[in-house]
């Protein structure tokens, strides 16, 4: 309950951020997707259900404030969030390398997805010069500010659940293989 | 050892029934679309207030960013701009005289006294838009201010928008540069209709496409193109930009060029908006 309080506040800060301060840091006129980087988070540190949760409340904030249909970003987030909880097993804390290659492809596949639900649709068939020129500097931009989002995270995720050292013995040796030898 | 008592459900049907509740969402939001509104404005008003806060944050980073990009070239162009100074002075008195004459063109033109005369709000952009795909952004008045949907937006001398959906105290704009958006224009010199539509891969060279003008006429680069009659959302007589580039199109019909807009949509702080609906109730008759 705790994990998904703070999910959700943590959405609302990037939210917040993401339409109110990236839109003046434009490179290229590309702003990084901070709502990507904390679905994919989502998903990857805490699972699929963490994940679906997150990207749901992204979506539907971008939907309801943003968009004239609700639903289509909702939609995409939910399924990014999900995807990434399903390499949760993968999830090691010191690595950095995995996380952000799965944003990078959460990012694109974002980027690809909206392009067909909304610029496809209309008839804008030139995808290689959308790829170019919007899709791919956004995932790079995004991957960059991926790395303190998720240093950030860990930070988080350290000062919410501190590390406990279990004392082996006491009776419990029988059970010292199911945890973490620290 | 307490046994687990609760319920889990595999994330799997989370993620379907999220997905078929996204579905109808959108079908229900596309064919009412005032049912979506209280929830809408539920949001929106959870929301606003706290990017106003935070947007004043986001100004002051652009502007510590700009001071660092731009500083070398400032003070180059000091340099320069100082000695332009003193040619522009001398030029200034000339072109002053100049001025009483093009005040007596411009009463022929009737069409920037009408401009003039449209009553405005000045209104304060909030924010942008959350992705790198459209131009929408929100501003910090509405149905309080008395603003209503469809009304156009302006900065400086130019168009920027329309009102798409506005709300107890903020509205949504989008802006003629979103892909989304189509505006009904006019070459000032000569009349002719033509649609301007925004673009986004065009953007980034900062222009958008006019299309639709008719094949045989000659319009040299930079003519005007205001806000046409014909549009039913936009008054006329809004400058929107220069046209440039004019080519045949593959029809061979028509022909079609660039645009540049006259407002930098870039740096978009004060906006005004025009209180005034253009009345379409008559077209709308004729269309019945």
């Amino acid at each position: 309950m705790k994990r998904y309080i703070s999910m959700l506040l943590l959405t609302i800060v990037c939210f917040l951020l993401q339409t109110s301060v990236f839109p003046h840091l434009k490179l290229t006129n590309v702003m990084p997707n901070l709502l990507v980087v904390i679905t994919s988070a989502a998903g990857f540190m805490y699972g699929r259900k963490l994940g679906l949760f997150t990207g749901f409340f992204c979506g539907a904030f971008i939907d309801l404030l943003y968009s004239s249909v609700v639903g289509v970003s909702i939609f995409i987030y939910v399924l990014i969030g999900y995807c990434n909880g399903m390499i949760n097993k993968l999830y090691f804390k010191d690595d950095l390398a995995i996380p952000l290659f799965a944003l990078a492809i959460s990012d694109l596949a974002y980027g690809f997805l909206y392009y067909v639900c909304y610029f496809l649709m209309r008839g804008r068939l030139e995808i290689l010069v959308y790829l170019i020129q919007v899709m791919i500097p956004e995932m790079i931009y995004t991957t960059v500010i991926g790395i303190f989002i998720y240093k950030f995270m860990h930070w988080l995720e350290e000062k919410m659940y501190p590390e406990q050292e279990i004392p082996l013995g006491k009776g419990e040796a029988e059970k010292q293989d199911t945890y973490h030898v620290v | 050892m307490r046994k687990k008592t609760k319920i889990t459900i595999d994330p799997k049907y989370i993620l379907a029934a999220v997905l078929v509740f996204c579905v109808v969402l959108g079908v229900i939001s596309y064919r009412f679309e005032d049912k979506m509104t209280p929830i809408r404005s539920a949001a929106g008003n959870a929301m606003i207030p706290m990017q106003k806060g935070i947007n004043s944050i986001g100004r002051k980073l652009s502007d510590r960013f700009d001071y660092f990009t731009t500083m070398k070239k400032t003070v180059d162009e000091n340099k320069k701009l100082k000695k332009e100074i003193a040619e522009l002075s001398a030029e200034n008195k000339l072109l002053q005289q100049d001025k009483y004459e093009l005040d007596n063109f411009r009463k022929l033109y009737d069409l920037d006294e009408q401009y003039a005369g449209y009553p405005k709000v000045a209104a304060r952009v909030i924010n942008g838009d959350p992705t790198n795909w459209n131009n929408i952004f929100i501003i910090d008045k509405g149905t309080d201010d008395g603003l209503k949907k469809n009304m156009n937006v302006m900065a400086g001398d130019g168009l920027v928008g329309i009102i798409t959906e506005v709300n107890k105290s903020y509205a949504k704009v989008r802006s003629i540069i979103d892909d989304d958006s189509n505006v009904y224009g006019t070459v000032l010199k000569n009349s002719e209709n033509c649609i301007v539509s925004g673009n986004l891969v065009r953007m980034k060279d900062g222009v958008i496409d006019v299309t639709g003008i008719d094949g045989n006429v000659e319009i040299e680069d930079g003519a005007e193109i205001v806000t046409s009659q014909i549009s039913d959302k936009y008054l006329p007589g809004i400058l929107v930009g220069y046209l440039r580039g004019l080519k045949k199109d593959s029809s061979n019909i028509t022909q079609e060029g660039y645009l540049t807009p006259v407002v930098d949509f870039s740096n978009l702080d004060m906006v005004f908006v025009i209180t005034e609906v253009k009345d379409s109730a008559e077209l709308e008759e004729m269309l019945k």
